[in-house]
């Protein structure tokens, strides 16, 4: 009944008994079947199975009419079975009764009687079933005209060797499924009913409207003498089954299976025949149910994406739900249309398993049940799947949940006699049904399906949220403070600076940032190596400082130097060439003092890149290296050009070099920056040359042009060229001084220069930078470490083979990834790096900063080399994170006094 | 040991089956495959095709006889939002006259063809085995072709021979910084780009919402769901994000090079690594609305999330897993989630992993678990049976042999139609570990058992 109404079925999941008995009906051979009740019955029934089956279905009717209500069908009833015998001469006919004949207590068992008596010649065996359609449904019909058929046959009891097999309904090609079976276990059976020709017949010459194929009366009567029977139905009633009515009347045993759909049904029949037959498992039965669980392996994951909703006569419900559940297809709904009590004992157990392992919740098991409530219940329970006859096309429509049309009736496609769900090959078709349904609607739908779940590219707020949960995630501002900004003007800020104004340069410092490790051109007149404190050019510089790590320092010196007006970014490598860097040292420090002049020197190559992002930070001089403006002679100063990722050698490169100093510079004057040029006086190369690079400066708007001596260094290309007297150079400085303002008092300063240009005091902020380093961390009580990775997510690596390493801080019990440091690129050059020494020194000085470093695996050497300058080594094969974890607590752990020393913190050695 | 008759003498050094095996010297790993030994291993062009194909409105013409083409055909589920063209295989089917006498002017025709029909921006030809031996000069054909059409014609110059997958990604992030290098350097602007996501099952999407709920720009997906327009855009990014480690590490050193954007890897196999993964992302971006809003997004996912796995987690407990899949990185990230699932891994292998990547595994792993570089069906049989493994992770070749086996599978490649990625992809794999190894067929094949036969 309808789950909303009490006294309303919507849409029925069932039809009535006479349906039932026409099926069996045509079973038997050369029998036909009349209903005693109004026309419409067996219309209605006809239609039925004629669209069902696709074979033409006759079925009588007594046609009761107005008169015949009211005083009685017998007379409809003996003129309708004279003739049903003249049309069509049948052996046998059922006689089956309707809700009317019921109600209006016709005994047609008296009629029938009547009829022999008035007809004595009449040979034709008359079988009468009681079935009013509220006495049951299509499925107690069935079963109770089989019991008809063996209840008034006459039986001869003479024992033989046959069995019985007796069937609720099937198709016919499940019934010629069982026939083959039995044929192949070599047994002599006599099947009840058999439909499997008369329902689903060959094309033939000529038409029998007789049904000429079925279990013959002949073989029904030997039933009783049968060894045992089988009856394929675990849910028929006992005072229904024709088995119980077999032994109880004639000794028969019975033995009573579910009907062979799936591995453990199709098995216990097989294993009955067997024993039964005394043979053997056919070796084709065998593979046959190898390759169902083959078949059963290889959809298993499919199938657990199924949620299936399946509807039916009990038999059909109760071994759908055993094959689905043995096969991980969850069954949500398990429902009859007909009265069977015992259906929730006989799955529940193996639904509830099953929906233990899946985590579903909810499922239902429904008992006489129509369709709206089905409907409901799968939208309820989300079921993506059903499986059942075609009147859950409605459901399947309006849902868009696909229907899986097997059992009785398929009105809506074609081969409902033909559907296979039997024995192993039968589970197989059905199964892979059940999978290809799934699947298909996975295939066909899953961009879509994802694109609606996870595309969301549209407006929502900013974070894709809705605006309440966005409200609610407004994160605090902390302001900083800031020095006021005063508007210098450019005039201004070149009176202030030391290298552009020559009387600044005797009372402002400057300050160079040695922030750019790489570079994108190689000058002969260039070796930029490290450590080299004692040495002062261009190039060198002792350490990279991160851009946070230049900031700290900037705010450091400025407290000591407070004449400091100038910050400049002069390599070692090339400004431009580590834009990021560049660009983020100079934020951190115009952020806190705006009042700063910003000073960036270059070769030039990246300029017309950069020069926009400059002019945006404020950088108002900008000094670019031009030794030549012409690429043959320019060819001889750079032994290679990168650019885009290509290395170009000889006038090509210096040709790349050249036109985008010209054109970056352009874009520098454009945006008002004050531009400087340094040109490096190369005896024998530029030095005729310096004049005709100062016009062309000149010309474009260059402010003034710094001509300075070559330095020779040694393993440069040019270590053995001659330098360039004070007197030759100021000589190339007056005649270019016609064209341009000349720089007089250039001291080449190296990279991380500090103070006026005659008094570099870098060296004293190294060493305090370190105190002021371990203070910084130490005062927020963090720690620093630094961990030795390849893929950057695993401490991955072994410390030797370390090129680059991960700077994380252990703050607050967090783990903050502070940034990454590359080691191999600070080398520019193979020849430069392959002393190993070398490089565990650019790593040691990497680490200056750290508290520990984390590797997979360390050396004694470096190990000891890190320990002696305090920093704790580790190794390990954690996750980054947990790594750092573990080392922090070890590491606070030690800091501990030994009272308070933290039980089971392992530490990461 | 018992398995001698399923390793070929060559093999030996690449499996370690107990801790005391080998010489001492690590696994023998990054080699070329033992011919014969059936490696699991593709080629070159699998590895350019894998990564380029994502990039939904560029059209990809196979340059060689149709096998290549055809085996490539829409068999990955990189999604679109958009374009869907590029599930389309273009193919210059080479016949046995072009082998002979030069496949060049079929090339230019296919390419005259394709402009008649369609407007791409970009096409890829792809060099197969063939071409690389017959000789055309794609690159000429490319440079009339760009000449012609004004449009990118970007040759990928990947014949099957030339290397393993890993050489085919190298050439796939050469063509891309092919097709994105500008004139002229873009302005910066606050934004990452993803690079290692293919869109496999919307992954992407899910790694960009998540991006967007911590306030992190997304400028360009390299190459799940990405356009060619979108792709032009990635030198002004200011952060590179490195996910399929494999592939990408490659493509982003060169953009660190040559576009200035430095990057990190990130993971989102896992709670822990995704959530591990987005507050790396914030520290590196920066911001501390972003880092307040990484740990806010973290805390409420973790919330969601981690009552769901605890649930799966009662029906995982104690069994054992097998591992076989392309990298050492995401070997190393399964054998994780398993651990937090309370699973141990068994028997762990890579078709090309690094010799870190497998000393990181053998330390992650029981002493007695059996690692395998490279390894063929033969071995991957014995030792899961010799180790009874509940479940396998691996690719769909792999799959048909563990069923056989009687073990689990999961699809951790490109075929599947679910993300395995973030928070809803850790529970995913959950779900699908658990409905595979706790299947009913299981108990139904012990219990009913191998019958009759």
């Amino acid at each position: 009944m309808s789950k909303n109404l009490v006294n309303l079925n919507v849409n029925p999941c069932k039809m009535c008994m006479p349906m039932g008995t026409s099926n069996a009906f045509y079973g038997i051979q050369k029998c036909m079947n009349i209903l005693h009740g109004s026309q419409g019955c067996s219309t209605y029934i006809r239609r039925h199975m004629a669209t069902h089956y696709n074979e033409p279905v006759d079925i009588a009717s007594s046609s009761l009419t107005e008169e015949g209500t009211v005083y009685g069908g017998e007379k409809n009833l003996i003129i309708g079975l004279e003739n049903l015998i003249k049309l069509y001469e049948p052996e046998v006919i059922g006689v089956s009764t309707t809700c009317l004949a019921e109600t209006i207590g016709e005994d047609i068992e008296y009629i029938i009687n009547n009829f022999y008596a008035s007809h004595p010649d009449e040979k034709v065996k008359i079988i009468p079933v009681k079935s009013a359609g509220y006495g049951g449904t299509q499925f107690e019909g069935f079963t109770r005209a089989l019991k008809a058929i063996v209840s008034h046959v006459d039986m001869d009891a003479t024992k033989h060797d046959k069995i019985n097999i007796i069937s609720t309904m099937i198709s016919p090609a499940d019934t010629r499924y069982l026939k083959d079976l039995l044929d192949q276990f070599e047994l002599d059976y006599i099947l009840l009913p058999d439909l499997s020709e008369n329902l689903d017949g060959v094309h033939q010459s000529s038409y029998h409207r007789l049904p000429m194929h079925g279990t013959p009366i002949s073989e029904i009567q030997k039933m009783a003498g049968a060894r045992t029977t089988i009856e394929i139905s675990d849910t028929i009633k006992p005072e229904e089954s024709p088995g119980v009515y077999l032994d109880t009347q004639y000794g028969v045993p019975y033995k009573r299976l579910n009907l062979p759909m799936g591995l453990r049904d199709t098995d216990a029949l097989i294993e009955l025949l067997s024993e039964l037959s005394g043979k053997p498992i056919p070796e084709k039965i065998a593979k046959e149910r190898g390759r169902y669980l083959d078949g059963m392996v290889d959809s298993h994951k499919y199938n657990a994406q199924g949620r299936i909703a399946i509807f039916g006569e009990p038999d059909f419900v109760v071994s759908a739900v055993r094959l689905c559940c043995e096969n991980g297809v969850m069954p949500v709904i398990a429902a009859t249309g007909s009265n069977c009590p015992h259906l929730k004992e006989n799955i529940e157990k193996e639904i509830s398993k099953l929906a233990d392992i899946l985590f579903v919740e909810d499922y239902v098991i429904l008992n006489d049940v129509d369709f709206e409530t089905i409907e409901e219940e799968a939208i309820r329970l989300g079921a993506n799947l059903m499986l059942g006859n075609s009147d859950g096309r409605r459901i399947e429509e309006k849902h868009h949940i696909p229907l899986i049309r097997c059992a009785f009736p398929i009105h809506d496609r074609i081969g409902g006699q033909r559907v296979r769900t039997l024995g192993y090959e039968g589970s197989q078709i059905l199964l892979d049904q059940i999978t290809n349904t799934i699947l298909k609607a996975v295939e066909g739908g899953f961009r879509e399906t994802l694109y609606n779940t996870y595309y969301n590219e549209g407006p929502k707020s900013k974070y894709g949220l809705e605006p309440e949960k966005e409200a609610n995630m407004k994160v605090l501002e902390t302001p900083n403070p800031k020095v006021p900004p005063t508007t210098m003007t450019i005039e201004e800020k070149t009176a202030n600076h030391p290298c552009y104004s020559c009387g600044a340069s005797q009372k402002n410092a400057r300050m160079h940032l040695p922030i750019a490790p790489k570079c994108n051109i190689q000058c002969n007149y260039c070796v930029r190596k490290f450590d080299c404190p004692n040495e002062s050019r261009p190039g060198v510089t002792t350490e990279i400082l991160s851009p946070e790590a230049a900031f700290e320092k900037y705010k450091l010196v400025k407290e000591k130097v407070p004449n400091l007006t100038v910050v400049g970014i002069a390599g070692p490598g090339d400004a431009l060439a580590n834009f990021e860097q560049t660009q983020k040292a100079l934020t951190l420090i115009q952020e806190y003092d705006p009042n700063v002049t910003f000073c960036v020197s270059t070769n030039g190559l990246m300029l017309p890149y950069h020069a926009k992002d400059l002019a945006k930070l404020n950088v108002s001089h900008v000094t670019v290296t031009v030794n030549a403006v012409d690429p043959a002679i320019g060819a001889k100063i750079y032994k290679h050009v990168d650019f885009m990722g290509n290395r170009y050698h000889g006038e090509a490169g210096a040709s790349i070099l050249l036109a985008n100093q010209l054109a970056g510079i352009k874009l520098l004057i454009d945006e008002g920056i004050m531009v400087k040029i340094n040109t490096v006086t190369l005896m024998g190369i530029n030095d005729k040359h310096i004049e005709e690079v100062v016009k062309t400066v000149k010309d474009m708007g260059c402010f003034i042009s710094n001509i300075m001596p070559l330095i020779p260094v040694k393993g440069s290309a040019f270590e053995d060229l001659t330098i360039a007297t004070n007197q030759e150079i100021n000589a190339i400085r007056d005649k270019c001084g016609i064209h341009l303002k000349q720089m007089y008092h250039c001291k080449q300063c190296r990279a991380d220069a500090i103070g006026k240009l005659d008094s570099d005091i870098s060296l004293e902020f190294r060493e305090k930078e370190e105190q002021f380093k371990e203070t910084a961390l130490s005062a927020q009580k963090g720690l620093r470490f630094a961990i030795v990775s390849k893929g950057g997510m695993l401490v991955d690596q072994h410390f030797g083979q370390a090129s680059e390493l991960y700077i994380y801080d252990y703050l607050d019990n967090e783990v903050q990834f502070k940034e990454k440091r590359v080691i191999g690129k600070y080398c520019t050059g193979e020849e430069d790096c392959d002393e190993k020494e070398d490089k565990i020194g650019v790593i040691l000085r990497e680490l200056k900063d750290c508290d520990g470093v984390i590797s997979m695996r360390i050396g004694d050497l470096p190990s000891k080399r890190l320990e002696t300058k305090g920093i704790k080594v580790f190794s390990t094969y954690d996750r980054i994170e947990d790594a750092v974890k573990t080392a922090a607590q070890d590491i606070l752990k030690s800091k501990l006094p030994k009272s308070q020393e933290l039980l089971n913190v392992s530490g990461g050695v | 040991m018992k398995n001698d008759a399923a390793i070929l003498p060559e093999r030996a050094k690449s499996i370690r089956f107990s801790e005391c095996s080998g010489d001492g010297s690590g696994i023998k790993c990054e080699s070329e495959s033992v011919s014969g030994a059936v490696s699991q291993r593709a080629c070159v062009y699998c590895g350019a095709r894998v990564v380029l194909n994502p990039i939904t409105d560029a059209f990809h013409i196979v340059h060689g006889p149709i096998g290549c083409a055809s085996y490539t055909w829409d068999i990955r589920g990189s999604l679109s939002s958009d374009e869907e063209g590029y599930r389309n295989s273009y193919s210059t089917d080479l016949r046995e006259t072009d082998v002979i006498f030069g496949g060049e002017k079929k090339l230019v025709a296919a390419i005259d063809e394709i402009m008649a029909i369609h407007s791409p921006k970009v096409i890829f030809i792809y060099a197969t085995c063939i071409v690389g031996v017959i000789g055309d000069d794609i690159d000429a054909v490319c440079r009339n072709a760009e000449a012609k059409y004004g449009i990118r014609v970007i040759a990928v110059k990947s014949p099957g021979f030339s290397g393993t997958k890993k050489t085919g990604y190298k050439m796939a992030c050469n063509a891309i910084m092919s097709l994105v290098t500008p004139d002229v350097l873009p302005e910066k602007t606050l934004g990452v780009n993803i690079l290692g996501d293919f869109n496999l099952a919307g992954e992407m999407w899910i790694i960009k919402n998540y991006l967007r709920r911590i306030g992190v720009e997304v400028v360009a997906n390299i190459t799940g769901d990405a356009k060619v327009d979108d792709l032009k855009k990635a030198p002004s990014a200011q952060l590179n994000l490195v996910q399929c480690a494999g592939s990408m590490t490659f493509l982003a050193k060169k953009m660190e090079e040559v576009f200035d954007i430095p990057f990190i890897k990130v993971s989102f196999f896992g709670v822990t690594d995704t959530s591990d993964s987005l507050l790396r992302i914030a520290y590196a971006v920066g911001d501390k609305e972003v880092i307040q809003r990484a740990k806010a997004f973290i805390e409420e996912e973790k919330n969601r999330v981690i009552p769901l796995l605890n649930k799966y987690k009662k029906n995982l407990e104690g069994k054992k897993a097998a591992i076989y899949v392309g990298g050492g990185f995401k070997a190393i990230s399964l054998i994780r989630q398993f651990q937090e699932f309370g699973m141990n891994t068994v028997m762990v292998g890579t078709q090309t992993g690094s010799k870190e990547d497998y000393e990181v595994i053998q330390h992650l792993v029981d002493e007695n678990a059996v690692i395998l570089d490279d390894a063929n069906p033969a071995e991957l049989e014995a030792f899961m049976r010799e180790m009874g493994a509940d479940i396998l992770v691996g690719g769909v070749k792999e799959r048909p042999l563990a069923y056989k086996l009687g073990v689990a599978f999961c699809d951790h490649n490109h075929e599947r139609k679910h993300p395995l990625a973030g928070y809803e992809g850790t529970l995913n794999f959950a779900s699908e570990i658990n409905l595979s190894m706790n299947s009913p067929v299981w108990e139904t094949i012990s219990q009913g058992g191998i019958k009759y036969v």
